[in-house]
């Protein structure tokens, strides 16, 4: 059920993403949403479930945007991955590092995909710009803190709303 | 005493009472005149607030008829646009973006039941908008011409110089391999080559911004603003001519 209704909000938040965002004045920043979701849902989701959300989740967002098909499921794949494994069983699970550790992630995930491009298909690369890198880490840790609280807010709400076991009743 | 004499009592009488009368009447007179204001005051203020209610509403609807306007020109535009061309083009609306910074693809309503197929031209009037990359049954996603990964056999109209058009973002385009000793100039027109059969001849791409000459190499580096604005693409053409397959059939290969 908790995963079913992340997943929803997922294709909600894509489809806002590749329309009504790109309305928006471009000052106002375009932080990558499901970005957000997919660290969010490394941190507190399960391994199986998470996998599949966050694979399910990329897949969509290659059918409707990208050019070479798979990268994109890859690459959520591996953050998920990546921030799982890091806040499992580790001091960095505590909620004090989480925000920022989803922007560094998100400014090693951009640097890592410019540089693999740089070897494989640089002419596919447009100019790097450092200014914009950190432009963007900054939109989406700003982004993130309002995110968490209402993920949070959201995965509370469902968790009280999950059916309860009925106890068995004892023979008189 | 009875008579029509009005004699001198009844004038010192009269110029007595008179000036009370007066005053009295002045008085009722300046409170009516203020009564009557404060009730009018009450009814402008109401009149005010309906007419600017009205205002309001004819301002929304003044806003709704520009914009009903300008989409009739702009479809109007296109239409003129879809007359003009050779082959009967397929309308298709944008119905979405990629959400990344750079940019790169868009969504059209159009798939496989209108007869898409991957590497058909994408056209607006103001010229060439990428190609056809993905289609499903229903909608087709489109490699937008200033992507990176995107390369246009063009030629700077005038000077009839050849080059390769790559995508640069939201830097527009950049034209390679254009000879130095080329006369290319800001402002010049950059059309499509043909040579590959992809795009057809002549189709608008963009102009010249910006010309620089390095010390080596022996080409120019020729910044191009491209004639379509790719953040505000509403309505595109597809070129329903399948190139690619006439090519192939003709055995000849695509690049």
């Amino acid at each position: 059920m908790l995963t079913l209704c992340f997943f929803l909000l997922g294709v909600l938040l894509i489809v806002l993403e590749t329309t009504l965002l790109h309305s928006f004045p471009s000052w106002l920043g375009r932080p990558d949403f499901i970005y957000i979701l997919v660290a969010y849902t490394s941190y507190r989701f399960a391994w199986i479930p998470g996998l599949l959300l966050v694979f399910s989740l990329g897949w969509i967002m290659d059918v409707l945007s990208g050019i070479d098909l798979g990268i994109y499921p890859l690459e959520v794949l591996l953050v998920f991955i990546s921030l799982k494994a890091m806040t499992t069983n580790n001091p960095l699970r505590e909620s004090t590092y989480q925000i920022p550790l989803v922007g560094l992630s998100y400014f090693i995930v951009q640097l890592v995909r410019y540089i693999l491009y740089l070897f494989t298909e640089p002419e596919l690369l447009p100019e790097w710009s450092w200014g914009k890198l950190f432009a963007e880490t900054g939109i989406l840790l700003v982004a993130t803190i309002p995110c968490f609280i209402l993920l949070n807010a959201l995965g509370e709400f469902l968790q009280k709303r999950k059916p309860q076991p009925r106890p068995l009743k004892r023979r008189t | 005493m009875i008579g029509d004499r009005f004699g001198v009592v009844h004038q010192m009488t009269l110029d007595v009472v008179s000036p009370l009368q007066k005053a009295v009447t002045k008085a009722f007179g300046g409170f009516s005149d203020f009564s009557r204001d404060y009730i009018d005051l009450w009814s402008v203020r109401a009149e005010n607030k309906r007419l600017r209610l009205l205002v309001d509403k004819y301002m929304n609807e003044l806003g709704e008829y520009r914009e009903a306007y300008r989409t009739y020109l702009h479809l109007q535009n296109l239409l003129e646009f879809k007359e003009k061309q050779e082959f009967n083009l397929l309308s298709a609306r944008v119905i979405g973006k990629d959400p990344a910074y750079w940019f790169q693809t868009i969504l059209v309503d159009r798939g496989k039941a209108d007869d898409i197929e991957p590497g058909m031209v994408v056209l607006t009037p103001q010229g060439v908008v990428g190609q056809v990359i993905h289609v499903s049954e229903h909608y087709a996603k489109v490699l937008l011409a200033n992507a990176p990964s995107s390369a246009i056999d063009a030629m700077v109209q005038k000077r009839r110089a050849r080059g390769i058009l790559k995508g640069a973002g939201e830097k527009g385009f950049v034209l390679n391999y254009v000879l130095k000793k080329t006369d290319v100039a800001e402002g010049d027109h950059i059309v499509t080559a043909g040579i590959g059969g992809v795009f057809a001849a002549g189709i608008p791409l963009g102009t010249v911004s910006a010309v620089r000459e390095k010390e080596r190499g022996m080409f120019l580096e020729i910044e191009v603003q491209p004639a379509v604005d790719f953040q505000k693409l509403e309505y595109v053409f597809i070129d329903p001519t399948d190139r690619q397959k006439i090519l192939r059939e003709m055995n000849l290969t695509v690049e």
